[in-house]
């Protein structure tokens, strides 16, 4: 089983047989999945920040990191998998963003990710079937291309499937 | 409740801890004096050939993309700043320490190097935030040292961590330093903060140590600092660099608002530039 690891700001996509898209801990970003069962393909990338704006350079050098900018490009690389580009009959599913105890907007990075994730998937159409957002841990994704599951884990937690 | 960790052994176990190389104890020092100067650095390390060696093979790694090499220690010094230089000296002497998977956090090998590394990144941004004065490169060393208890208290954590996150679930506890406090009758900043002593750390990184997770406990000449740190961790947990069971799973001390000024703005490019930092040292250094 070949793995494709995703750091952060990495955007990934496959429908070669026996491979998986992983990401390790989260954190408050956000894992943005598509899924077309057509074909089995499979894509994700690892969102850091919700806008570009902050630094259009990194922008440029490393789109994936903003939602603003992966979520879009991540239906490009899953068109030049074959998916259609109107985003019909692609499965989005989210995890992460998370954020520390107490209740702070300011530090809330997670929470802002999960709306702009949001935010630009409904600029294209799309929107989110299953999520597993929030709380105080940090996770772990898999995504496989054969089965199209998509596992969570986080140390001391176990791992459960969305 | 009887503590199900033997606090009187992990004591034992710091006291018999192995002093730190003279290279760490006197940079360590030099860097917390205010106004040194870069010559007091090189006369640190040029004494010592294995760490000499490490700074020319780190500043010529690929990561600078520096096009002549670089044969001098002192133009070594410079470019990679103190910053770069601590980390250096501290993976060469210490690499054990910050690279031995942690049992009682679940934590991978290296996964402490790359949470101290990445917290030393952020609280020197934060510490660009301060609202009064807050040495960067001193919040820096402080981020690296922060969470070193975790080094000495997993082993013995191990018997009682399986509880922690159950206790933190059902509301006994408010987060997993409590968790610790309760199950072991001891915490990792406890822990570490009688490393920092037992090692004869400059009182201002002792203070950062122990009050971390409570910076406003901290007594007044050092709390900017150990508010830096505490926000630093709070960040490094966010990007995904943290011990493992523990990760996330610590009270934000929203106090910090008296003392730093950052808006979530602020933050989003804290957070980037720290990640970009962060992620450059680590593939310079290296650490097996
Ligand atoms: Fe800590
Ligand atoms: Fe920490």
């Amino acid at each position: 089983m070949r793995q494709v690891v995703l750091g952060i700001g990495d955007l990934g996509a496959s429908n070669t047989p026996g491979e998986v898209v992983k990401t390790y801990a989260l954190g408050s970003c956000v894992a943005v999945m598509m899924l077309y069962p057509k074909t089995r393909a499979v894509g994700m990338v690892h969102v850091a920040l919700p806008e570009s704006s902050i630094n259009p350079a990194k922008g440029q050098s490393c789109p994936g990191y903003f939602a603003d900018l992966g979520v879009p490009l991540l239906l490009r690389e899953m068109v030049r998998l074959g998916c259609p580009g109107n985003g019909r009959g692609i499965i989005v599913k989210l995890a992460g963003g998370a954020s520390v105890m107490g209740h702070n907007d300011t530090f809330n990075i997670g929470k802002r990710n999960i709306l702009a994730v949001k935010r630009s998937l409904w600029s294209l159409g799309m929107g989110a079937i299953a999520e597993d957002v929030g709380a105080n841990y940090s996770r772990t994704v898999t995504m496989s291309v054969d089965s199209g599951l998509i596992t969570i884990s986080c140390p001391g937690r176990g791992q459960w499937e969305i | 409740m009887t503590p199900k960790v033997d606090s009187q052994a992990v004591r034992q176990a710091i006291e018999v801890l192995p002093l730190l190389s003279p290279s760490v104890t006197q940079l360590l020092q030099t860097l917390a004096r205010d106004g040194y100067e870069i010559d007091d650095v090189v006369q640190i390390i040029k004494y010592d050939a294995a760490l000499t060696a490490r700074v020319l093979r780190t500043v010529n790694s690929p990561v600078f993309g520096l096009l002549n090499p670089v044969t001098s220690l002192e133009r070594a010094i410079s470019y990679l700043g103190e910053r770069v230089i601590i980390s250096i000296v501290l993976a060469d002497q210490c690499g054990d320490m910050f690279t031995r998977p942690l049992p009682g956090y679940d934590a991978q090998q290296s996964a402490l190097w790359r949470h101290d590394l990445f917290c030393a990144f952020a609280s020197r941004e934060m510490a660009g935030h301060a609202r009064l004065a807050c040495e960067p490169g001193l919040a820096f060393t402080a981020g690296l040292l922060h969470d070193i208890g975790k080094f000495v208290f997993s082993p013995f954590w191990a018997a009682a961590s399986g509880e922690a996150l159950e206790r933190i679930e059902q509301g006994q506890v408010t987060d997993y330093l409590q968790a610790e406090q309760l199950l072991a009758g001891l915490d990792h900043a406890e822990v570490g903060f009688a490393m920092a002593r037992h090692w004869q750390f400059p009182e201002a990184l002792q203070a950062a140590i122990r009050y971390h997770h409570a910076p406003g406990l901290a007594p007044e000449q050092f709390r900017m600092l150990s508010y830096a740190v505490h926000l630093g961790d709070m960040l490094a947990m966010m990007a995904g660099a943290d011990t493992g069971s523990d990760g996330m799973q610590y009270q934000l001390d929203g106090d910090y608002a008296q003392y730093f000024d950052v808006s979530s703005q602020d933050l989003a490019v804290i957070m980037l530039d720290a990640e970009e930092h962060f992620k450059k040292a680590e593939a310079s250094l290296a650490v097996e």
